[in-house]
């Protein structure tokens, strides 16, 4: 902790950046913080409750944070996927941020949450992690902890809608759709939603209906995974910020493994590994590319 | 105001009463995908109800503003355009043992409600629903009903006030709609044990949410209205990321958009959908221009809204202080902790603020 107060420290005195955006104490539990006084430093932390995607801050649609200045941000292997990402998509480039990785041991489900980690109370993401040492990073920070506990209620539930008849899949989505308010909070908490105008937002054409019918969330959830298809860095924020509780990230993660058997892809911290959907081989398996 | 005791088989008779008259009975139940939180979901047996739990996640706004629905639908004849309009009159319902403060948000949204134009979808579910609200003792830190002059006793918008005591409630009756709905349970004698058991419990849930947030002086909407360019604004909401999941469970943020939605080249339907000002298409022009450009000018707004432009126009703040839209946030923002910075700086620098500008 203290080395990380240090180096924010440090990098506001020397002007290597202009804020460093990491987490803090707040009303309830760890929050965001930006510290921009090199004076108040000594406010970050960094434990299990750590649990935001603070990448997310980077999207260059937050303006309110570019006008800030340059930002060094603090990341776990996870969050360090979606800088990857935004590099890799040519959102922001590389030496506009100062990467500070931490070394993670796991994080619980939410940040207000004060429990030691068990196979209950960490993360679903957590389990098969394998980016607790980041290697995308300017500054890696901390030990690495010791191997978390497996929290494997995703991997069952994905098991179980595997082994599902597409009727019954069908309905189990219908379920969770039906409690869409269609208030796009999964959208704006994303780190990977980028777009400038977003597509459920265009009027002409009005490529899906705005108004909250089981029909029209269905068509709106599955564009916003199938664009999120090779690109989803599984940071679970759409989930956390919804407030229907609407299984989010277990959609994703679906057709994460989809993009993984099809493509052997997985979203990683490495900027230079080409998107699955955005390179052209010689080699596709399917013909009509070649 | 009269006051009446109901035992819990009072309260338990009227519910299956009311369910075999086919009236809605809605109370707080424990979420279906959650067995931590409480939603307002419609029970057929007082059982079915948590009381006493949590707060629901969510207010009882959806119940007389459905996050969507039809207004009219319209099909193109021969002869010209046919409209037809949904009727405004809702079926009757009862909402038992509502938060005090969730109560009190549907007075408060009255008042826009029946302001230039009288919305006459909300008026009919107003008039056709009963508000049996309990005291509320579930409050937690982010509550702060009291800074906004309402408390976990307040009857504001019920029809009828439950506070628990040994064996059952007082229920206080406030309106005619109340009296109407207990008058044949319970009895009209409360005895001293009964009366000053209530107060105490009033008292109890009073001073845990006292001391949560200053209250809110009057002069603080003139303060926000002359701050509008205070430099405050551009660093307050940097942890805001815009996902507007605050007004999803606000109960009394109201704004709707309206859309038509063509079911064929022939007919559709005209429908009303909730809205937020934490989404830049909420102010995007038709010529692409955004006169709130970022986060900070729309969460900026957010608090405009309610604590200095409807208390000027309605006097009424747009708050209760349920705290819903600190425990929702990923950001982590935190509106008792928000207001107290806005308040301690209206203090400290009393003056119009020469601003920064935008």
């Amino acid at each position: 902790m203290k080395e990380l107060q240090e180096l924010a420290a440090k990098l506001l005195t020397d002007g290597a950046v202009q804020v460093v955006i990491g987490y803090e104490e707040g009303p309830r539990g760890v929050r965001p913080a930006f510290i921009t006084d090199p004076a108040q430093a000594g406010r970050l932390v960094f434990d299990a409750r750590c649990v935001q995607n603070l990448a997310t801050y980077l999207n260059p649609r937050r303006k309110h944070i570019v006008q800030l200045g340059k930002s060094a941000v603090v990341v776990k292997g996870c969050d360090a996927r979606a800088i990857a990402g935004l590099i890799r998509e040519r959102q922001i480039a590389r030496e506009s941020v100062v990467v500070i990785a931490v070394r993670c041991g796991g994080v619980l489900q939410r940040p207000a949450e004060n429990a030691a980690l068990n196979s209950e109370t960490i993360s679903v993401r957590c389990a098969g992690c394998d980016v607790r040492e980041p290697k995308l990073y300017d500054y890696l920070l901390g030990e690495l902890p010791p191997e978390p506990p497996v929290n494997a209620a995703r991997s069952e539930q994905i098991a179980k809608l595997e082994k599902m008849t597409p009727a019954e899949r069908r309905n189990f989505w219908n379920e969770e759709f039906s409690r869409c308010i269609r208030c796009y909070a999964c959208r704006e908490a994303c780190p990977m939603c980028f777009c400038v105008q977003c597509m459920a937002d265009k009027a002409e054409p009005q490529w899906i209906d705005p108004s909250p019918t089981l029909e029209s969330n269905r068509a709106w959830q599955m564009m916003r995974v199938l664009h999120q298809a090779g690109r989803c860095v599984d940071c679970l924020e759409c989930e956390r910020a919804c407030p229907e509780n609407i299984s989010l990230g277990l959609f994703s993660r679906y057709i994460a493994d989809a993009v993984e058997k099809r493509f052997e892809y997985k979203a990683c911290d490495d900027p230079a590994v080409a998107p699955p959907l955005g390179v052209f081989s010689t080699e596709d398996g399917e013909e009509f590319i070649r | 105001m009269t006051q009446r005791f109901l035992s819990h088989a009072d309260l338990g008779a009227l519910v299956a009463e009311l369910v075999a008259a086919h009236t809605r009975v809605i109370a707080p139940v424990r979420a279906k995908d959650d067995a931590r939180q409480l939603d307002y979901l419609p029970i057929r047996a007082l059982a079915d109800a948590a009381l006493g739990v949590a707060l629901p996640r969510r207010s009882l706004k959806e119940f007389f503003l459905p996050p969507t629905e039809v207004l009219l639908s319209y099909r193109q004849t021969k002869e010209g355009v046919e409209i037809k309009e949904v009727p405004t009159q809702a079926q009757p319902q009862v909402i038992l043992c509502a938060s005090p403060c969730d109560a009190a948000a549907l007075e408060v949204v009255d008042k826009v409600m029946n302001w230039e134009y009288r919305d006459e979808l909300w008026f009919g579910r107003r008039e056709a629903t009963t508000i049996v609200s309990l005291l509320c003792s579930i409050m937690d830190s982010s509550c702060f009903c009291s800074a906004i002059g309402l408390g976990p006793d307040s009857s504001r918008g019920s029809d009828v006030l439950l506070t628990p005591v040994e064996g059952g409630y007082r229920a206080q009756v406030i309106t005619p709609k109340g009296e109407a709905l207990l008058k044949d349970y319970g009895s009209a004698e409360l005895s001293a044990a009964a009366e000053a058991g209530a107060e105490a419990a009033q008292l109890a849930a009073r001073a845990r949410v006292a001391n949560n947030a200053p209250a809110i002086p009057a002069e603080f909407s003139a303060w926000l209205a002359e701050n509008f360019d205070h430099p405050i604004w551009k660093t307050m909401a940097l942890r805001c990321n815009g996902c507007g999941a605050c007004a999803g469970v606000c109960p009394t943020c109201h704004c709707f958009d309206i859309v038509d939605e063509h079911e064929s080249s022939e007919q559709g339907v005209r429908r009303r959908n909730w809205d937020s000002c934490q989404m830049a298409k909420f102010t995007l022009h038709a010529s692409g221009h955004n006169p709130r450009q970022s986060q900070s000018e729309r969460f900026r707004q957010r608090i405009q809204h309610k604590f200095s432009v409807y208390p000027r126009r309605f006097d009424e703040i747009l708050c209760t202080g349920c705290g819903r839209c600190s425990r929702i946030c990923p950001g982590g923002m935190n509106l008792p902790e928000i207001l107290g910075e806005l308040m301690a700086l209206a203090k400290s620098e009393p003056e119009k603020s020469e601003g920064s500008g935008q």
